[in-house]
């Protein structure tokens, strides 16, 4: 009975996606799903239900900063920013990903 | 967990509104920002808005999610959703809980703090963790023999394992300007090795102890400055008397420091005082066992220090008895009162037990509650479940509300513990025979942070015991149906309710018969006869030899007293054993059979109504010349001469070497041939001594060294015991215990009752416990069955078929419980008369006896048809018409 949210994005690249978007300025939630699905030209939608428990979940681990800021609209919006520990895994991931991808890539090609 | 993560948790706990309201921001935001998107690309304001909310999907899920990421769902659970909010509109119910809970742990507190105080309390002394006892190992099957003050001199001088090491003897209690006082004697570097300071004036110092020299000054406890001098604040520099010596008091103890004991003794004084505190062991100080405890010297290991001492014991040293085998030393950690080992669980397991029944029961109550709000509670649940709550969270919230309620109970249950401690040592202290009640200071051992960790760990644990189930089975819902207002009656809760009455009547079942073995128990102890008249005679301790004769003068010109008789062993003292063997002609020298034996004077036999059957009793000239004469029992006469007469034989005793260990002043057999002179009637003695009374009687006058007096009385016994201790102790203060016989006999049941009186408490409340657990699931039942009742009264079933369907179902669960509660019983019986104390309780109570049994299974039976027989008559009422007109 429990409603897990449908995945939309390949599991556990979700994390991967916000630190990515995140690597070169501060973006508040909606920026950072808009980002996504702009590069990704529409093939990547992200589930807002389930970007926002990664963003608190990220920040409990250390690796994005929260700060309250003043948005395009001129309201108060909750902007997230990478930190130290965030590049370095950004780093890891994005390794771990480039592997992971290759490998499928040559699986799908030559099997 | 890293730093950041801590800040953000800890702001979630302590500023939630704020944490709550930022993440509402925050979501709502973003419906904003994409509303805008879609009003730019064209679309009017409401369209626009409609869309990015259902882009977005359920906000309030997202948010939980949110909440779930932090880490905090517990506080959250509590705070946010208000887990009492549910129990603020039942009060009742709510009372229920905590009341059952709370009286279960209560009982299982008070257990833990004895068990607390004696194993994990530490010793309020300077470094606890580097104290040890030197002891030596018992051989096998022969008593420790205990180090004596040579042994701690030479140990002080020739090893260099302490950084300083203490010689004390504890226990000594004492007359003291006639009031009892419990003593401890102690090395002038006693307080300085523990490094405590007195509270007032000063304590022990070295130069306080020196041999032969002992400064005649006294420390006393805290306790005992209260108890027995009323906390005069100028107490320092007064004087007592002490054995005919004056001891200044030359300071007092901080109330924290109980020596090393679990109660302080009343006062401290110089150990070479030995002699004069205690003047039966004057003259032969030497030879006195003391323990010796050293704090250990800074980074030296207890491994490497036992080496140490036993090289120091396997060259002889240490005076007396040092053999030489290895590991013939030990030491014994002193931080806490006991260390914690598989023998002190043996004593406190069962008693863990015993009390958690309560709990078990009363958590079975209470899950069987909340079983029922489940159902009640369907229809909430039911749509909290249709709008996306996750079942998860729920049974997180239903498990939230349950601790609450037990983090409740376990604060009432704190006050419960302290209530049943204090009120049991205050019954234990009405209840026992006033001449021991005086001499005892019995206190409700303290409280400190390990009960309230317990407690809270208890209560977690009962949260999972009553709360588990009945979350688990209220979230397991059919959507639908609920959704449409149906109750949902699955067959599993009710096999879970079953399950639960079978636990509480097995429970109660275990308890009960244990309090019918205990009450027969003490039935039989009380009419068992030991073989000595009780009703009239007070037991007289002579405690210093050189007072013996004025004493003997006093109680014999005592007005009241009409006859005086001597013995040795006293009335509680083991009569020494030996091999009786007959002696004389070649043919009549028997087989060895071992006997027991007592130095009696003349007047015993008559003064205890022991009848002599054949032959004579002593006389005066006999016993005051120490005439190597005899008597016997019947069944000892039995079984050394079987055919014979057994008045004018001779009797060969021999001393049994191995059996115990001798005092080395004992009264000693004149010689080792016996001429047997008569015959007396077989003496039980008391049953509570577990040994067998003597079967040989030799004489010896109350003149003899050693002897105690028993005196016959007119008058009431406790009248006269009073006078004579007042009498009696202007002769020598610090004289022994004076007893009537009666207060002897009474003590014989005295512990059955506890026992029966603790499980009397706990059947009874297990038993209430279970009546209304059955009483309240049955009148559930019906009223949930009222419309099928109903229908088959419609169909002709009369009111008897009905009380006996209601009746059936529930005597056919408890008659589970009650055989594999008698089962139970009888299992752990037999697990224990395999234990090595099996002699010891049969001797007590009889574990198999099948009418205890039976009684309280019968008392089970009535209780539980009494609590199911009104639910029973409310269904047999039932008016069909009226039910059927419900829908």
């Amino acid at each position: 009975m429990a409603r897990q949210p449908v995945p939309d994005i390949l599991a556990g690249t979700l994390d991967l996606l916000i630190l990515r978007t995140l690597q070169h300025e501060r973006r508040h939630g909606w920026a950072i799903s808009e980002r996504i699905q702009q590069i990704s030209l529409d093939v990547l939608q992200v589930n807002q239900g389930s970007l926002y428990p990664a963003l608190h979940r990220l920040e409990h681990q250390g690796w994005i900063d929260a700060e309250w800021g003043i948005s395009e609209l001129g309201r108060r919006a909750k902007y997230y920013r990478l930190t130290t520990a965030g590049r370095r895994q950004l780093a890891v991931e994005a390794g771990e990903w480039e592997r992971m991808a290759a490998a499928i890539a040559r699986v799908m090609k030559m099997a | 967990m890293n730093f950041r993560d801590l800040r953000l948790r800890v702001r979630a706990v302590f500023a939630p509104r704020r944490v709550e309201r930022e993440l509402d921001d925050e979501l709502a935001f973003h419906i904003e920002r994409e509303t805008r998107k879609h009003v730019a690309a064209g679309l009017n304001l409401t369209d626009a808005r409609a869309r990015a909310r259902a882009r977005f999907g359920s906000a309030a899920l997202a948010a939980d999610q949110c909440r779930d990421a932090r880490g905090t769902a517990f506080v959250d659970t509590a705070v946010r959703d208000d887990a009492l909010r549910t129990f603020r509109r039942t009060p009742l119910v709510a009372l229920t809980i905590v009341g059952t809970i709370a009286v279960g742990l209560g009982l299982v507190a008070a257990v833990f703090t004895i068990f607390n105080t004696f194993v994990f309390s530490v010793n309020p002394v300077r470094d606890p963790d580097a104290l040890f006892a030197v002891e030596r190992v018992a051989a096998p099957n022969s008593e420790r023999v205990r180090f004596t003050w040579p042994d701690y001199e030479a140990l002080r001088r020739e090893t260099d394992v302490f950084s300083g090491a203490f010689a004390r003897l504890v226990d000594i209690d004492s007359r003291i300007e006639g009031r009892v006082m419990g003593g401890e004697l102690v090395t002038g570097n006693y307080f300085d090795v523990l490094g405590v300071n007195a509270a007032l004036g000063r304590s022990l110092t070295p130069a306080d102890d020196v041999r032969h020299a002992g400064r005649q000054v006294l420390v006393l406890s805290h306790r005992g400055w209260s108890r027995l001098f009323a906390s005069d604040p100028d107490i320092v520099g007064r004087e007592v008397t002490v054995g005919g010596f004056r001891y200044v008091i030359v300071g007092v103890m901080p109330e924290r420091f109980r020596g090393l004991g679990l109660a302080p003794p009343d006062y401290w004084a110089p150990l070479s005082l030995m002699g004069q505190v205690r003047p039966i062991h004057a003259g032969r100080e030497d030879t006195i066992g003391i323990e010796i405890i050293g704090r250990l010297k800074p980074g030296l290991s207890r491994t490497t220090a036992l080496a140490g001492l036993a090289v120091w014991a396997s060259r002889g040293a240490g005076g007396i008895s040092a053999d030489g085998r290895p590991g013939s030393i030990t030491l014994e950690p002193r931080r806490t009162f006991v260390t914690l080992s598989a023998e002190v669980m043996l004593v406190f397991l069962p008693i863990f037990f015993v009390f958690g029944l309560i709990l078990l029961i009363g958590c079975a109550n209470v899950a069987n509650l909340l079983l029922a709000r489940a159902l009640s509670r369907q229809r909430e649940i039911g749509i909290r479940l249709s709008v996306g709550a996750s079942r998860h969270r729920i049974i997180r919230q239903l498990l939230t509300e349950s601790l609450v309620l037990a983090l409740a109970s376990a604060v009432c249950a704190f006050a419960i513990a302290r209530l049943v401690l204090q009120v049991t040592v205050s019954v234990v202290l009405r209840t026992l025979p006033p001449e021991l009640a005086e001499n005892v200071s019995i206190t409700a051992p303290g409280t400190d942070w390990r009960v309230a960790v317990f407690l809270v760990i208890a209560a977690i644990a009962s949260t999972v015991l009553f709360g588990l189930v009945p979350a688990l089975q209220g979230t397991r819902l059919d959507l639908i149906r609920t959704m449409r207002g149906e109750v949902t009656s699955d067959s599993r809760p009710r096999r879970a309710r079953n399950a639960l009455i079978v636990v509480q009547v097995t429970a109660s079942a275990l308890l009960l018969i244990c309090a019918s073995i205990f009450l027969r128990g003490a039935l039989r102890a009380s009419t068992a006869d030991p073989g000595w008249r009780l009703a009239d005679n007070v037991i007289v301790e002579i405690n210093n030899e050189p007072f013996r004769q004025a004493m003997v003068a006093a109680t014999t010109a005592d007005p009241a007293v009409t006859m005086v008789a001597a013995m040795w062993p006293g009335v509680l003292g083991q009569p020494r054993a030996v091999f009786a063997q007959a002696s004389g002609s070649p043919q009549a020298e028997g087989h060895r059979s071992p006997e027991a034996y007592r130095f009696v004077s003349p007047e015993y036999f008559n003064l205890l109504d022991i009848r002599v059957l054949r032959g004579r009793a002593f006389t005066q000239s006999e016993a005051s010349s120490n005439a190597a004469v005899a008597m016997v029992s019947e069944s000892t006469a039995r079984t050394i001469w079987p055919n014979q007469e057994a008045v004018g034989q001779v009797l060969r005793l021999e001393a049994d070497q191995h059996s115990e260990t001798r005092r080395q002043d004992e009264p000693t057999l004149p010689s080792s041939t016996f001429t047997v002179v008569g015959v007396v009637r077989n003496v039980a003695g008391f049953r509570m001594a577990g040994y067998p009374e003597a079967g040989v009687y030799v004489p010896a006058s109350p003149a003899r060294a050693e002897t105690d007096l028993i005196a016959r009385v007119h008058g009431d016994p406790e009248i006269v015991r009073r006078t004579l201790l007042e009498r009696l102790t202007s002769i020598d203060p610090n004289m022994g215990l004076v007893l009537t016989m009666r207060t002897l006999g009474r003590m014989e049941t005295y512990l059955l009752q506890v026992g029966f009186w603790v499980t009397v408490v706990l059947g009874g409340l297990a038993l209430i416990l279970t009546v209304s657990g059955v009483f309240g699931v049955l009148s559930y039942l019906v009223e949930r069955r009222t419309k099928e009742i109903g229908v088959r009264i419609a169909l002709g079933a009369t009111s008897a078929n009905v009380t006996a369907l209601v009746l059936g179902q529930s005597l056919r669960v408890v008659g589970i419980g009650l055989i594999a509660g008698a089962a139970l019983a009888w299992i752990l019986a037999t697990v224990l008369m395999t234990t090595s104390a099996a002699a010891q309780i049969g001797g007590i109570v009889n574990v198999f006896d099948l009418p205890a049994y039976a009684a309280s299974l019968l008392c089970i039976v009535i209780a539980c048809i009494l609590a199911a027989s009104l639910p029973a008559a409310r269904a047999a009422r039932i008016d069909p018409i009226a039910t059927l007109r419900q829908d």
